[in-house]
């Protein structure tokens, strides 16, 4: 018998009505998890502690809408005595002392932490194949990649092993690999979720967000995991809200931009017929839609290229084999521990974005480009708030493509970041932004678009995805069948 | 050797007397095993963040105004990037672009003359950890990582090693009158560096400098910075140059000694720190802050000389904090000062060394204190019976009168029984009223010990001498 | 203009990073970096709104912690994860020179 194929309320309903226990979910989720052992999904799978979870709560009371249901972490997300690598050989072995804020959060809800999925070497790529444990692969053709960084989190959603999982996204790291897997991945407003936890990429882009299959799912899970942090001083004291309160309210009258530069010769043929198709069903139920252009986000690649892997270059300085983490052997002196114990355990991607940014921080660089970035940034996210006075949304397409070829070169620098060009302005402007499935192109792989509005307004997202989704009435399962 | 001007600056870091570290909750402590005061934060662990203490705000905000400087009210942090064992995150979090305090000043006196040191800009960072070289091995202790800093840079004002001294002790008074640090070089919570150039003339370009680090105490500041002005005067008198280097003072040599050539442009990488974003000083949280600024030394030891304290009781009490501060809350009385300062710097400071105390650990309230100074003046004790009854008047609550009644302290006052018996006196010593009559002033001395004597010190000494004086006419 | 950074530029970042690279590597990031740079370089042609930065996206003032101790670590833990360790100390190959930092 199979449950997770059933909506939650469903599920919620048999475990209060104690028809099915916590263990069923579990050993479902393991049993989908070995089926689909092929798409190396996942790092490290917590078997035991999971099991055991699951036969603590038997005897506590279904308390809430996620009680009992079995949870994918991103590996990038610290689990308090499991093992979290950050797809690094650097971390291969490292096991933290402490929860993080969100990890904590879901315990609080009696989720069942499964397993720590796969990911780009520290977040940073954009297909998942800079992991130390080889790149998972795309439920939906097996030879393509499931995008990045959370691609393994897009993965095991995607193919139906569990309902709910944790991404990151810096550059669009939930939303890409949401749109090439097919499922629903939302990066909160910037402060919106806690970072206390997540190892940082770029600390002034990066936050946590979830990723189902369904849009309610989805608020239902970003519900458990925000608040705010007393350890996180970008964490946002707002007040409580329900993000599933707009749900199934009409659209009459709201105002939508379409960036031009979103649906310019960027963005593949299919994808934009795809985007225009919903665009209609929105026109038929009410919006305005208006095709408008957007300073500053022609430049949010190049402000990413400086203010990201500057960032970055800092915040991996800490991986030096002194601490924690793996280190070099036999170092000759202090010196050779740094270099080798660097050279070694960090893959070539996460290298070159150290050189990077330590490069556009040295000398003089900081304060020609890093300067200007940070000026110019300023300038972007003022004008994206000028824009939402006017408008309730911006959409557009999450991607210029659909997911393409596992073996397709990955010598090209700047195509990692091109793969990015539609979701990095969302970070850089710290706004909420969620992608959607919205169509196949001819191949059969998904069509992701992307719903972004003003800080704060993830509800008001939800509510125009939860509308879309009930129209469309997609079938979401890459093995075909029955949804 | 030829003449040439020194241009000498300071930079100093205290660490601040908070109750935890500056980015996390851990405790800031000394002394205590190593690796006992860490958590996650402190330690760098991965997916981890800095939180910002706020009393590491108010004592930076005190220290700016105490420096006379001006605050900045939009302020950040950055980060300084370089790698070193003893920073755990491989960058430390400090303020470069904007210090929260700058362009202040500071007043010496050296050799009678007023002079303002000129504070370039005074900013708030995190500290290392420490470490200890043994052997093959360089051991790490992180209590002291993350401890609160402020480091206080002076501009290239100074032209001695005396001025640079004088400019320390001055800063260490006020800092530690203020609370903001408890000052100690020998634990590390004060420690100096000081960049030392020299010059033919005013119009000529800087020298190059030479940085000494991490000197012991503030006299060796002092005589480092004239040992490195001859140094550097011998190599330019013989035409020779140097590269600019980093020293440091040795104890044993009395010398300076070089540690290392300046690597050519650090590039510490800085840019702002994105999990700190904006601290933004409002008027109430300054206004705040400058309510707990005491009294500084300078104004106490005008008010006590003006009150009557001599120089040098001035100087000694405000040398120590809490005298002073006692001494502080009795201004307002009608009490002779002269007294009150002797007795405190006196007898009681002998008992508190002795026992290791403050006086506000002992019963010695404001009111019995100054009932005490009043019976020493109307001659109801003297110098001795201070002495005799003084543990029981600094352990016990009772009033002084009542002391002095159970001790059967009665000092004669009674005109007759002391005039009775100088007059035997004067008679017992012929030899000594000669003396006195031929006009040796010791033997009206000798003749008042002789009356004390008699009567175990127990006769009023200013009216027994009045007596005296005049049965000797 | 030329075309790609010297060896010694591409040493100079290495060591700042502390990233030991091979002779292919040297060469290779002589040629991207500079690439990069020519990316790069265009923001200058950006003209400017205003002369704020954007530190992150956060309009809020820094809510400042209080003063109170919370929970630590037990030496133990703090070694748990350490490669090297000695006594109660963390323990990395000798340091010579004096630290440069605080």
């Amino acid at each position: 018998m199979k449950y997770l194929n059933k909506s939650i309320k469903e599920i919620n309903e048999l475990l209060k009505q104690q028809r099915i226990k916590p263990i069923d979910l579990v050993n479902e989720a393991f049993e989908n998890i070995e089926n689909n052992n092929d798409l190396n999904a996942y790092i490290t799978l917590n078997k035991e502690e999971a099991i055991k979870k699951a036969k603590e709560l038997e005897n506590q009371e279904v308390d809430n809408i996620l009680f009992g249901l079995p949870i994918a972490i991103k590996d990038n997300i610290v689990t308090s005595g499991l093992r979290t690598t950050c797809a690094s050989h650097i971390l291969e072995n490292f096991i933290p002392i402490y929860d993080a804020f969100v990890i904590k959060k879901i315990k609080e809800k009696n989720m069942i932490i499964i397993g720590k999925t796969n990911m780009d070497e520290f977040a940073m790529g954009s297909s998942s194949r800079t992991s130390y444990f080889g790149p998972p692969r795309n439920p939906w053709n097996k030879e393509k990649i499931s995008g990045g960084s959370s691609g393994g989190s897009a993965t095991t959603i995607s193919a139906g092993d569990v309902l709910f999982a944790l991404g990151s996204d810096t550059g669009g790291s939930i939303r890409q690999p949401a749109s090439y897997t097919g499922i629903v991945g939302m990066k909160p407003t910037y402060g919106r979720v806690s970072r206390f936890g997540l190892v940082a990429f770029a600390s002034s882009l990066d936050q946590i967000g979830p990723m189902t299959k369904k849009v309610e799912d989805n608020a239902i899970l970003l519900n458990a995991i925000v608040g705010k942090d007393e350890k996180d001083l970008t964490s946002a004291r707002v007040e409580e809200e329900d993000f599933t309160r707009l749900i199934g309210k009409e659209i009459n009258g709201v105002k939508i931009a379409v960036p031009n530069y979103f649906m310019s010769d960027i963005v593949n043929n299919e994808i934009k017929e795809s985007i225009k198709a919903t665009i209609k069903i929105l026109e038929k139920n009410g919006a305005i839609v208006d095709y408008i252009d957007i300073k500053y986000i022609e430049n949010a690649v190049t402000l990413y290229q400086i203010i990201a892997m500057g960032e970055a270059s800092s915040n991996l300085a800490r991986y030096d084999g002194i601490r924690y983490g793996t280190s070099e052997e036999n170092p000759k002196d202090i010196e050779d521990l740094y270099l080798s114990t660097r050279a070694k355990g960090f893959g070539e991607e996460v290298k070159r974005r150290i050189m990077v940014g330590s490069y556009l921080l040295s000398g003089e660089n900081a304060k020609i480009y890093y300067n200007k970035a940070l000026s110019i940034r300023d300038d972007m996210r003022k004008e994206f708030k000028k824009i939402f006075k006017k408008y309730d949304f911006i959409i557009g397409p999450t991607t210029t493509t659909t997911a393409y070829n596992l073996s397709d070169p990955m010598d090209d620098p700047r195509k990692s970041f091109m793969d990015d060009v539609l979701v990095i302005p969302v970070n850089m402007a710290g706004l909420p932004g969620l992608s959607m499935p919205v169509g196949f192109d001819s191949e059969s792989m998904p069509i992701g678009m992307q719903i972004i509005a003003n800080s704060f307004e993830e509800a008001k997202i939800y509510q125009l995805a939860s509308l879309i989704e009930k129209e469309l009435k997609l079938n979401l399962n890459p093995n075909g069948g029955e949804e | 050797m030829s003449e040439y001007i020194p241009t000498i600056g300071v930079e100093v870091h205290l660490e601040l007397k908070t109750n935890t570290k500056i980015f996390s909750d851990s405790i800031n402590g000394y002394g205590e095993m190593a690796n006992s005061l860490t958590n996650v934060i402190d330690l760098g662990y991965p997916g981890t963040l800095p939180t910002l203490n706020e009393e590491v705000i108010n004592l930076a905000i005190r220290a700016a105004t105490v420096l006379n400087c001006k605050i900045r009210k939009t302020m950040h942090f950055d980060r300084k990037n370089y790698f070193y064992p003893d920073i755990p995150k491989n960058y430390q979090i400090t303020q470069a672009r904007t210090p929260i305090g700058y362009d202040g000043y500071v007043e010496i006196e050296v050799g009678g003359e007023k002079k303002k040191v000129f504070i370039e800009e005074m900013h708030i960072e995190e500290d290392t950890c420490k470490s200890a070289h043994r052997g093959t091995k360089t051991l790490l202790d992180f209590n002291r990582a993350g401890v609160p800093l402020i480091e206080i840079v002076t501009k290239p004002c100074m032209k001695s090693g005396e001025e640079a001294k004088a400019y320390l002790e001055k800063l260490k008074e006020i800092m530690y009158y203020c609370d903001i640090s408890d000052c100690k070089i020998e634990e590390g919570s004060m420690r100096a560096d000081t960049n030392v150039s020299i010059r033919k003339n005013e119009s000529d370009p800087f020298g190059t400098k030479a940085e000494i680090k991490n000197i012991g105490s503030i006299s060796n500041v002092g005589k480092a910075i004239e040992k490195e002005i001859e140094r550097q005067a011998k190599l330019y008198d013989n035409n020779e140059t140097f590269k600019p280097q980093t020293r440091r003072f040795d104890d044993k040599l009395q010398d300076t000694v070089l540690m290392r050539i300046k690597e050519t442009g650090n590039d510490y990488r800085y840019f702002p720190e994105p999990d700190i974003p904006y601290v933004i000083l409002t008027d109430e949280i300054i206004e705040e802050a400058r309510k707990k600024i005491p009294m500084l030394p300078d104004e106490r030891k005008k008010i006590y000389v003006e009150k009557g304290v001599s120089e040098l009781n001035a100087k000694k009490l405000i040398q120590n904090r809490s005298l002073s501060d006692y001494f502080n809350t009795l201004l307002e009385e009608s009490i002779n000062f002269k007294i009150a300062s002797n007795m405190l710097l006196g007898d009681i400071s002998a008992y508190l060394n002795k026992y290791e105390k403050t006086i506000s650990e002992t019963t010695l309230t404001q009111e019995r204190f100054i009932e005490l100074v009043k019976s020493y003046e109307d001659n109801i004790i003297t110098s001795k019976n201070l002495k005799d009854i003084l543990e029981i008047v600094l352990e016990s609550d009772k009033s002084i009168k009542e002391i002095i009644k159970e001790q059967g302290i009665e000092n004669i006052s009674d005109d007759k029984e002391i005039r009775q018996l100088i007059k035997r006196i004067i008679e017992e010593n012929k030899e000594s009223v000669e003396d006195y009559k031929a006009g040796h002033d010791r033997a009206i001395k000798y003749l008042m010990g002789q009356v004390m004597k008699e009567t175990k010190g127990k006769a009023n000494p200013r009216i027994a001498n009045e007596i005296l004086v005049s049965e000797l006419k | 203009m030329k075309e790609k950074l010297t060896e010694e530029e591409v040493l100079h970042v290495a060591k700042l990073a502390r990233i030991k690279l091979s002779k292919e590597e040297i060469e290779k990031y002589q040629i991207e970096l500079k690439e990069l740079l020519n990316d790069v370089e265009k923001i200058n042609e950006v003209e400017n709104f205003d002369d704020d930065i954007l530190i992150a996206c956060w309009e809020e003032n820094t809510e400042l912690r209080k003063d109170k101790p919370g929970q630590m670590l037990e030496p133990k833990e703090v070694l748990e994860n350490a490669p090297r360790h000695s006594g109660n100390y963390i323990s990395v190959p000798v340091v010579i020179s004096g630290g440069e930092g605080a």
